[in-house]
């Protein structure tokens, strides 16, 4: 920025100060790329993110299951032995893919431009000349930064303690391929579920709640319900992703007649589950960015007001 | 010359309520007022300037463009809101610089920006403390600074002196003056008219989404000549005085407060030539007379009334 003639310091006739800038137009900066937008919407909500208690708090939860196979481990070294495996794999699937996946999604993603429409920051972004999809996708990069790091390392330590007095080993290739496995769930799950979280959160005013809703309560009855509605959940196709089929595990809760041939005639292999999360992913992303077009977000109502 | 702002049969309702109606505006003025009571349409009309609504009807153009999702507009114009939000947990020069990232600029161009933007506007010494440590007037100087940091052509300032101090308001008068001064233009919206009388004598009234008057404030004086003119008469003997004018063709309304009483005429120089017969009998019957109407508040009143 160049210094104008016309500046002179004026604080002590308590005039603005004016030592630098007038911030003529002539003196206006150039304008980044797309790339550079996106990154500094990244670093921005990484920043924002660091310095927040939900972070701490959802690290704590996600740690919790590395304690179970540790308390087996102490309590029934004998029995245990011989289920390292399985506790595992147990724990991987019904804790971190089925539970604190989509928790994650919705304490970081739900709330990534929710948050901004209800504190009414909005404005400022929405008046800066950045494309709009740079800024979701460099938000939505912070929170798979965030939720991966927190996810796979709790999902590592679980492995490691697994394998404490187990046939799970951290140089056996078999294993790490199975650890490997659960970890591209994990991410495909993270992916799907955040950019769903996003896209209520650019829709909605309330998406934890709905959020809870549809992944706790809606996908779980689903799963019950005779037919395709569970094609309209995120929950089957992380399922069909897991090492095991969904068909050949023991689950009283959804072993019914009906349950057992609907999983059977509408079975999702991997490749279609796997493009199925992807499909998810990007729908969701392009529906919120439409959104940050589209949707006035400057007005009381959009605010919750 | 291509107006700064063009709005054309400009309409926006939101729901069932109508917040701009019909609106035909044209500015170019290098500060131009906005006034109007509170719920006016006043920060409707800007936030549609800005881009951040559609317009429901018609149409607005500033700088000839459309500025709806418009970057070059973007590039060239900023806007200092109304609320108090900011980025949670963040500096004044954080929030400041986040945004000149968001803006495009890069690292040390955003740093360079927020620091002279912040010395302009006086908060050097606190811009490294939470925001939320500041003061109403200090969060009302970070708001301006970021506005000031892309070096827009066009400021939009919604309500800019809310919370500033007598000393603070002078400093932001002389501010916008010499933003003025030196080639911005500036749309400043406030419901205090001695704020807007201060700065600028061109002012747009808006009175419930439609356009009351436009122009310099003695030309809107000019319009309403038709309508009486209030004067104001000090008078030890104020009942008796008012009485005479009591019944005078050229008066519509007299109303006698103690020892003042209030004329309304049609025919102002026919008034003033009556008081000052009065004012020379003897017994100084007239100890003051004040043309109560000659400010915008006066304007604004009756063409409200």
């Amino acid at each position: 920025m160049s210094t104008s003639s016309a500046e002179t310091d004026l604080s002590s006739s308590g005039k603005p100060a004016n030592r630098g800038t007038l911030f003529l137009p002539s003196e206006r900066p150039d304008h980044g790329g797309y790339i550079k937008a996106l990154y500094a919407s990244c670093r921005h909500a990484l920043t924002t993110l660091a310095r927040r208690r939900r972070l701490a708090l959802a690290a704590l939860i996600a740690f919790l299951p590395v304690l179970a196979p540790l308390a087996l481990a102490f309590f029934s070294p004998s029995e245990y032995a011989e289920s390292g495996n399985q506790v595992f794999v147990r724990l991987a699937e019904d804790i971190h893919v089925d539970v604190f996946t989509p928790l994650l999604a919705l304490f970081f993603a739900g709330m990534l431009i929710a948050e901004d429409i209800e504190m009414r920051t909005m404005t400022y972004i929405l008046t800066r000349p950045m494309p709009r999809s740079a800024w979701v996708l460099g938000r939505f990069l912070a929170y798979m930064i965030v939720a991966t790091l927190i996810l796979l390392v709790s999902a590592l330590l679980t492995f490691a303690a697994s394998s404490l007095h187990a046939k799970l080993s951290l140089v056996s290739q078999a294993d790490l391929k199975l650890f490997a496995h659960y970890c591209g769930v994990m991410i495909l799950g993270l992916l799907a579920y955040g950019s769903f979280s996003v896209f209520l959160g650019a829709f909605t005013k309330r998406p934890i709640i709905y959020g809870v809703i549809l992944f706790y309560g809606w996908q779980h009855l689903a799963t019950l319900v005779p037919g395709l509605v569970d094609f309209f959940t995120i929950k089957k196709y992380t399922t069909a992703l897991l090492p095991l089929m969904a068909t050949q595990r023991h689950n009283p809760v959804i072993e019914t007649v009906l349950g057992n041939i609907q999983r059977e005639v509408f079975y999702v292999g991997m490749p279609k589950a796997f493009a199925a999360l992807i499909i998810i992913t990007v729908v969701s992303l392009l529906l919120t960015v439409y959104a940050t077009y589209k949707r006035e977000y400057a007005s009381d109502r959009a605010a919750g007001g | 010359m291509r107006p700064l702002i063009e709005a054309k049969a400009l309409s926006k309702w939101f729901g069932e309520v109508v917040a701009i109606n019909n609106l035909e505006l044209s500015l170019d003025s290098p500060i131009t007022g906005l006034l109007g009571p509170n719920g006016a349409g006043k920060s409707t009309f800007i936030k549609l300037a800005l881009g951040l609504y559609a317009p429901s009807k018609g149409e607005i153009r500033v700088l000839g463009e459309a500025p709806r999702n418009n970057h070059r507009i973007m590039r060239r114009i900023s806007y200092c809101p109304e609320t108090d939000n900011f980025f949670e947990n963040s500096t004044g020069f954080e929030f400041i610089y986040w945004l000149n990232r968001y803006w495009g600029m890069e690292h040390k161009q955003a740093v360079k920006s927020a620091d002279a933007a912040c010395d302009i506007t006086r908060m050097t010494e606190r811009m490294h403390d939470p925001i939320e440590s500041y003061s109403k007037g200090m969060r009302q100087r970070i708001k301006i600074a970021q506005a000031l940091s892309g070096c827009p052509e066009l400021l939009f300032l919604d309500e800019p002196m809310n919370g500033l101090d007598p000393k603070g308001r002078e400093e932001m008068y002389q501010l916008i003056q010499m933003l003025a001064d030196n080639g911005m233009s500036v749309v400043i919206s406030s419901h205090i008219l001695y704020e807007i009388e201060r700065i600028t004598d061109t002012v747009v009234l808006i009175y419930r989404g439609s356009l009351l008057a436009q122009g310099r404030v003695r030309d809107i004086r000019d319009l309403i000549d038709q309508h009486p003119q209030a004067i104001r008469v000090r008078s030890p003997k104020a009942r008796e005085i008012a009485q005479r004018f009591v019944g005078e063709e050229h008066i519509s309304s007299v109303e006698v407060e103690d020892d003042t009483f209030l004329l309304r005429t049609h025919d102002p120089n026919r008034t003033y030539e009556s008081l000052n017969l009065m004012a020379c009998e003897p017994g100084d019957l007239i100890e003051g007379i004040q043309c109560s109407d000659d400010n915008l508040q006066a304007v604004f009143d009756y063409l409200t009334r």
